[in-house]
């Protein structure tokens, strides 16, 4: 309870929900006041976020950028609340989590500014917007897996009613659509979470990793730890399960607790199930084809400042698990599926590239570039270019995985902003007909203007936000598969074509075609206020990206060195055969060194070549994993096979 | 904005001839430092100690800071070895200016460093920075001086758009045309954007920031050929451009890829650190090794990732990414230059004012292309350089075909454009580098002067259309006599092996290198006829332009009524041009004055040369030989080449004369002579249908394809799995329900009922049978009570 970041995140947190309390006390009547203090909560909630992301401010929690802290999770609190069950309240930060942290408060600030044309039970709505914002909020700073799966269950409701009550014609059949998917992914997130849970044993960490996972402050207290559980000698059953992500994290990679089959002897490992659940429930919120229906009919029904939480935000929290949950604890999944997801990230981007083409709603058109734009983002994290044969160089992997958390940040600019666009017309005109419009860039032109960039922004155009991340996530997938950089490569003449047209169709032209033309009128002050940030954000972000990697980087890069640590155990032949003397002095040592503090790892070859068998029978092979397949398959040391036989068992 | 926004127009023409300034200085600092000729000339020999370049300033604030930075990143220069004969052969014909072996050991001076990271991660590093070369140099002071031209002029050709415009093109709903706000300002933003980007792909310092400024130079002529967005065409035009453009992206990107999955760097010149030591070594330098003698051979990184891959033969594998990566930067370059089969945006164009073609077609965009291929060359392998040649070949036969029938003054400009980057194109592919780059430059003299001078006509006349021109000369004396140089220039006029316009340098040397080539290898010795057959048709439609549109008598007297001379904020820069067109390749050496390799352009040129691009270098995938540029300034292939260039104008202009002035044949007999082939050239070889019909179209109906699968496969699957759950849980509950639950329900009531129906039996009404009962109760709680309970 003397953490120093226990109360102010909490309270930071918990604001918008506290918010949402002192409003019910206010009379529904008094519409204007409701929303002036859903906004000011808005604001000091963003206020808070920057003062922590500003360097060289003391007092308080912030994030830090020091060369120690900067990779680290920072801020941390855990505070037991169900022990029986070791579930805990238990919080922090690092640099995938914190700039997602700040563009939630970021774009519900702004949502929050364009709800002034909400005119139905305007009470209601200020309070479902605060509690979504706070589950928003909480899902990215929980850190254990069932704080995490509450606030993702706390953050759906709001969702559901705010679309199902103040949405267009159709909302009550989105709002559905959008709860039932949400709720699929959501309980099969939870059938995973379970059984990642009864197949933890944190006492089979070592006590370097328990300090890592957070279980333990430092190592001296590993002793006083261990010696309050029921030792892993005298009592094997009495298992020390844990909710702790950052434990799951350890466990994943260091031990075979993961590995065992869950159904019959030799099959699917328990990661893989569990990965396999986890990525479905993640790629529902991204969303990627074929999962990905809701987003259309939901962004079409819903209000504005709603579309622009939906697309900035909701979509973020499936790229943000897949990188925060489903890597770091199931490796060996990851590395055997990476494939499975680079293919689910280029189909999005190329089907949804496609189908946006094919739009006559502005709104449809914009939801399905969405699709498109987060494929980027599922590709950029799937390439895992970093194996044996290259030498381990990950660069390119950490090239791909950073790209994508840039376009996550860039395309929750890009696309609110888009959202907001159409909403500004929208609330004009009242139709979203892409052929009735016509002639706008002369009847407003400010709009018009910021509209280009905006739109340009989403389009990729160099010095604008999309760029940067549309293009590390192509570069790099050249060295995972090279089929599927030329199809990712090609996307980028559906994005113009959509864009361009959708633009020539809207902002060009002699005149307006369409209803209620005396109602274009020139952008108000509170609609100037909301674009324009968006537009310095897409433009700051598109010239000095490195403004953005200073801050997440540094994560990234020890997230994915840490993946690649564990495929140098699992494949340590490649360090007896390393073509380059250079890094092979490196290797070994790492991996000596890391090697006293695990117990003696190595795959299952039996596993190893079923799988790829498996792989080989899917055409387009990535060249890197058959290079991979080859090098295993010509080390078979058969003693390892059957210690691993051994621990599968007791897994 | 009204007559405010003129301050618009001062901004920018101040801006960009305050960067020309600076580029000139620049480029004296150059002369200064390194002189004029190539590096193994004694008075550049000493050249070796560093001698601070100013930077060739952008228009932008910016290139003031920037400049600030580049003086104090202290440039290294590479010292400038002296000339040792490797290659015997070497061709000296006794000018000095310039000999073959000194190529291949003479390191080009070049001064490169980054200003700032935009992504860094491990060893990889994507970043803004500059490289500086003769070919920089020059560039930008091309650049620079031409856009100044066309700056002043748009000052004039836009001042309609200082007050309100009625567009006559556009006609409303209700009949009238079209009466808009000017946008005189927004025309010079985005000019001075378009400068700003085109500097910035020439000062490049890796490829990927030459794809940045690509990109831009992308979205500029976007904004400018769709500049009077009211209209459809201009719109549809300004999305083509771009589309077709990205197209060529695509192709880019995958080089891009080609280049950093293997070799993990952008950079021309090399990476440095902070000290200024190159930490890593650049493009060039992995595949053109300085011990190696800049030969080309398959880097280091290719090969490991051809391993990577699993190839058999790692060499050959790395040898073909090498040439995935060369075709794929070419891609990029055949589409931002327009070059078959992605030429079709470019004559759509001519949509947007002509100021802008001026620029799109001479000194911007179409330039960077071929700007990039000169740039890029080192990097490519011979079987590229090839089909950049046979691309370059096929452009420019088609382009010309397509000129001799399109009617629309800017179209001819605009497919003689297309044509003229073919040869540079085509030179570059056969091995003249210097023939190309040359010919870009003298292209983009008398290109602009051409486009200036047809919006004076335009200007004054107030069509497009030639068949409603003619007789101007006489109204407007200097556009006429202007344009006559411009054409004079572009058909290469000149006295053989004497002297003659810009263009007859450029494509003579073009010509002798084709010669060479095709001596060469045989087999693709046809291109060179091609080349110079294109070289007729050349002057044959660029002379029937001129002819149609200033000689003979008036088609349409009212037009010619109105018809006056331009202002002289409008013939002032023509003039200027017209200088250039005549005497910029021309040499400045009066001793040497008939050796085209005397002028100094051409000797700065050679001083930017890539390194090792000075000798003959065989392919390994294709048979096919680059031979040394130096060996076409042979004097039998030169004076071949000559001859021949001199005879296919001529013989182009006597036909175009014929036709068009002494009227000798008419045109409409040869026009239904020739119908089948007339109505293929009238509809440009049927290209904008063609691409319709096997890229849009599908297109589109994929996508519509792909929504509807999602709404009829996977929301149907959805919403009918939603019917039958609920059908199910309904259908369920009620089984449930009425079996179970309802079922126990009325089980019990059953049963209760008939329980009281028997016991109504007991209920017999007679006395002594209920006292027995109550008796017998008695009796048996009592004894109940006494054994059962106390047990």
């Amino acid at each position: 309870m003397d953490n120093p970041s226990l109360w102010p995140l909490t309270i930071l947190v918990f604001l918008p929900a506290i918010g949402s309390l002192v409003l019910l006390l206010l009379p529904r009547e008094n519409t204007e006041i409701i929303k002036r203090v859903s906004l000011l909560i808005t604001v000091i909630v963003f206020g808070a976020t920057v003062v922590m992301a500003l360097p060289g401010i003391s007092g308080g929690p912030h994030f830090s950028l020091s060369a120690d802290a900067v990779s680290q999770m920072q801020n941390v609190f855990q505070v037991n609340w169900i022990p029986v069950f070791d579930i805990q309240y238990y919080m922090g930060m690092d640099g995938i989590s914190f700039p997602l942290f700040v563009l939630t408060a970021f774009i519900s600030m702004l949502a929050m500014g364009a709800s002034w044309s909400i005119k139905k039970h305007v009470k209601a709505y200020c309070v479902l917007f605060l509690i979504l914002e706070t589950g928003m909020l909480g899902v990215f700073l929980a850190l254990d897996f069932f704080l995490f799966f509450v606030f993702w269950e706390v953050m759906l409701l709001p969702m559901y009613f705010l679309i199902g009550v103040w949405g267009g014609p159709r909302r009550e059949y989105a709002a559905i659509k959008f709860f039932l998917y949400t709720m699929l992914g959501g309980v099969l997130m939870l059938i995973a979470i379970l059984m990642l849970y009864f197949n933890s044993d944190l006492r089979e960490l070592s006590d370097d990793q328990l300090v890592a996972g957070h279980v333990i402050a430092d190592a001296g207290q590993a002793e006083a730890w261990r010696a309050g559980v029921p030792s892993l000698e005298k009592n094997p059953d009495a298992q020390q399960h844990t909710f702790n992500i950052l434990a799951l994290q350890q466990l994943g990679q260091h031990t075979k607790q993961f590995s065992g089959s869950v159904f019959t002897e030799g099959g699917k490992s328990i990661q893989w199930w569990a990965f396999v659940l986890l990525f479905i429930g993640f790629i529902i919120k991204v969303p990627s084809v074929p999962v990905h229906t809701w987003l259309p009919d939901a962004h079409v029904e819903a209000p504005t400042p709603i579309s622009m939480i939906l697309a900035g935000i909701l979509l973020k929290m499936g790229g943000y698990g897949i990188l925060r949950i489903c890597y770091p604890i199931c490796p060996e999944a990851a590395y055997d599926l990476a494939w499975v997801v680079c293919s689910v990230g280029v189909l999005s981007m190329v089907y949804g590239a496609f189908a946006a083409l094919a739009q006559n709603d502005f709104k449809r058109m914009v939801a399905y570039s969405s699709v498109s734009h987060m494929g980027y983002v599922v590709l950029g994290l799937g390439v895992w270019s970093a194996v044996e044969a290259n030498g381990f160089n990950a660069d390119y992997w950490k090239m791909g995985v950073n790209g994508a958390m840039f376009q996550m940040i860039a395309h929750g600019i890009s696309s609110a902003g888009m959202f907001f666009l159409v909403g500004v017309i929208y609330d004009r005109v009242h139709h979203r007909d892409l052929n009735k419009f016509g002639g706008l860039f002369a009847k407003m032109p400010v709009y018009g203007g910021i509209a280009m960039v905006i739109f340009f922004a989403g389009l990729g155009l160099p010095g604008l936000c999309g760029f940067i991340g549309e293009v590390l996530v192509v570069l790099s997938t050249w060295n995972f598969s090279i089929i599927l950089a030329v199809l990712s490569a090609f996307v980028v003449i559906l994005t113009a074509a959509y864009i361009l047209w959708a633009i020539q169709r809207v902002y060009l032209g002699p005149e307006y075609k369409g209803p209620h033309p005396e109602a274009l009128t020139p952008l108000t002050s509170r609609e100037w206020s909301i674009a324009v940030p968006l537009c310095i954000f897409a433009i700051v972000l598109g010239v000095y990206p490195q403004a953005l990697f200073n801050y997440m980087s540094p994560s990234i890069n020890h997230t994915v060195d840490e993946l690649v640590d564990w495929q140098k155990h699992q494949q340590p032949s490649a360090i007896a055969e390393s073509v380059d003397p250079p890094d092979h002095d490196g290797n070994v040592e790492t991996v000596t060194s890391q090697g006293k503090d695990t117990l003696p790892e190595k795959r299952s070859l039996k596993e190893d070549n079923e799988e790829s068998l498996q792989l080989e029978s899917f055409g387009a092979l990535p060249a890197p994993l058959q290079a991979t397949e080859a090098v295993r398959e010509r080390a078979p040391p058969p003693e390892e096979t059957t210690v691993v036989g051994d621990q599968t068992e007791r897994g | 904005m009204g007559a405010s926004g003129r301050g618009a127009g001062y901004v920018a023409t101040g801006a960009i001839l305050g960067g020309f300034v600076l580029s000139l200085a620049a480029m004296i600092c150059w002369i200064d430092a390194h002189g004029v000729t190539a590096g193994h000339h004694s008075d550049a020999a000493d050249s070796g100690h560093a001698v601070l370049v100013p930077p060739e300033a952008s228009e932008t604030e910016a290139s003031k800071t920037l400049e600030t930075r580049l003086v104090s990143s202290a440039p290294i220069v590479r010292p400038v070895a002296a000339a040792d004969g490797e290659h015997a052969e070497s061709h000296d014909g006794g000018h000095g200016a310039h000999s073959q072996g000194a190529h291949t050991t003479t390191t080009k001076v070049a001064y490169f460093d980054d200003w700032y990271t935009l992504v860094g991660l491990g060893n990889l590093k994507i970043t803004i920075g500059y490289y500086i070369d003769a070919l920089t140099v020059v560039m930008f002071c091309m650049i620079t001086l031409i856009a100044t031209c066309i700056h002043f002029y748009a000052m004039g050709y836009m001042h309609e758009e200082l007050e309100d415009v009625t567009d006559h093109e556009v006609t409303l709903s209700n009949g009238e045309h079209l009466h808009r706000k000017g946008r005189y300002y927004r025309f010079f933003q985005y000019m001075s954007l378009f400068c700003f980007s085109m500097l910035g792909i020439v000062i490049a310092g890796n490829i990927a920031m030459t794809f940045i400024f690509w990109e831009l130079v992308g979205i500029c002529s976007y904004f400018l050929i769709g500049f009077y967005i009211e209209r459809k065409s201009a719109s549809t035009a300004a999305n083509k451009a771009f589309i077709v453009n990205r197209v060529g992206d695509v192709g880019m990107i995958i080089g891009l890829m080609a280049l950093w999955g293997s070799l993990g760097t952008f950079s021309f010149g090399g990476e440095k650190n902070g000290a200024g030591e190159i930490v890593k070594p650049g493009l060039f330098e992995q595949v053109r090794p300085e011990e190696e003698g800049y030969q080309l051979q398959t880097p280091e990184g290719m090969e490991k990732r051809a391993k990577v891959m699993g190839a058999e033969d790692p060499a050959y594998t790395g040898h073909l990414l090498l040439v995935v990566a060369g075709l794929g930067i070419f891609c990029g370059c055949v589409g931002k230059s327009a070059q078959f089969p992605l030429h079709v945006w470019l004559p759509d164009a001519m949509e947007g004012p002509t100021p802008v073609s001026a620029l799109v077609h001479s000194a911007t965009m179409v330039a960077a292309g071929v700007f990039l291929v000169g740039r890029f060359y080192p990097m490519f392998t011979p079987e590229v350089l090839l089909i950049i040649a046979i691309i370059g070949c096929i452009t420019l036969f088609m382009a010309a075909t397509i000129a001799i029938t399109a009617t629309d003054i800017k179209r001819v400009l605009a497919y003689s454009t297309l044509s003229q980057l073919g040869y540079m194109m085509f030179a570059l592919g056969v091995g003249g580098w210097v023939a190309g780059m040359l010919h870009l430059i003298t292209h983009a003299f008398f290109k602009s002067l051409l486009f200036m001078c047809s919006g004076s006509v335009i200007h004054a006349v107030h069509t497009n259309e030639m068949p409603q021109m003619g007789g101007l000369r006489r109204k407007m004396p200097i556009t006429a006599y202007t344009m006559l140089i411009g054409c004079l220039a572009i058909i290469g006029a000149g006295v053989p092996t004497i002297v003659g316009l810009s263009g007859y340098y450029s494509k003579d040397a073009i010509l002798a290198q084709a010669l060479h080539f095709g001596k060469n290898n045989a087999a693709w010795n046809v291109m060179f006829y091609v080349a110079a057959g294109g070289a007729a048709i050349t002057a044959f439609y660029m002379f029937r332009l001129w002819f149609m549109t200033f000689v003979g008598s008036p088609r349409e007297q009212h037009r010619y009524d109105h018809a006056h001379e331009s202002p002289r904020v409008m013939w002032m820069p023509l003039a200027v041009l017209a200088f250039f067109a005549i005497f910029i390749a021309m040499p400045a050496d009066i001793e040497n004055f008939t050796n085209p390799a005397a002028s100094p352009l051409v000797q700065m040129l050679e001083q930017g040369r890539p390194d090792g691009t000075g000798v003959d270098f065989s392919g390994q995938l294709a048979a096919v030989m680059m031979p040394n540029e130096h060996g076409s300034h042979d004097e039998e292939i030169h004076l071949t080449a000559g001859m021949i260039a001199f005879g296919t104008a001529l013989s182009g202009l006597l036909l175009a004369c014929c036709m068009y002035w002494w009227r000798l044949i008419n045109p409409a007999e040869v026009r239904s002579m020739f119908a089948p082939i007339y109505r293929f050239l009238l509809n440009k070889w049927w290209f904008d249908e063609l691409y319709d019909k096997i890229f849009i179209r599908p297109t589109l109906w994929f996508g519509r394809c792909a929504a509807g699968f999602d709404r009829g496969c996977i929301d149907w699957l959805i919403d009918h799995l939603a019917v039958v759950t609920r059908w199910f849980t309904s259908g369920f509950d009620r089984w449930i329900d009425q079996t179970f639950v309802d079922g126990l329900a009325n089980w019990i009531a059953r049963k209760t009922y008939r329980v009281g129906l028997w016991l109504r039996k007991v209920q017999t009404g007679r006395l002594r049978q209920y006292v027995v009962f109550i008796l017998v109760g008695t009796v048996a709680m009592y004894l109940l009570a006494t054994f059962g309970l106390t047990k």
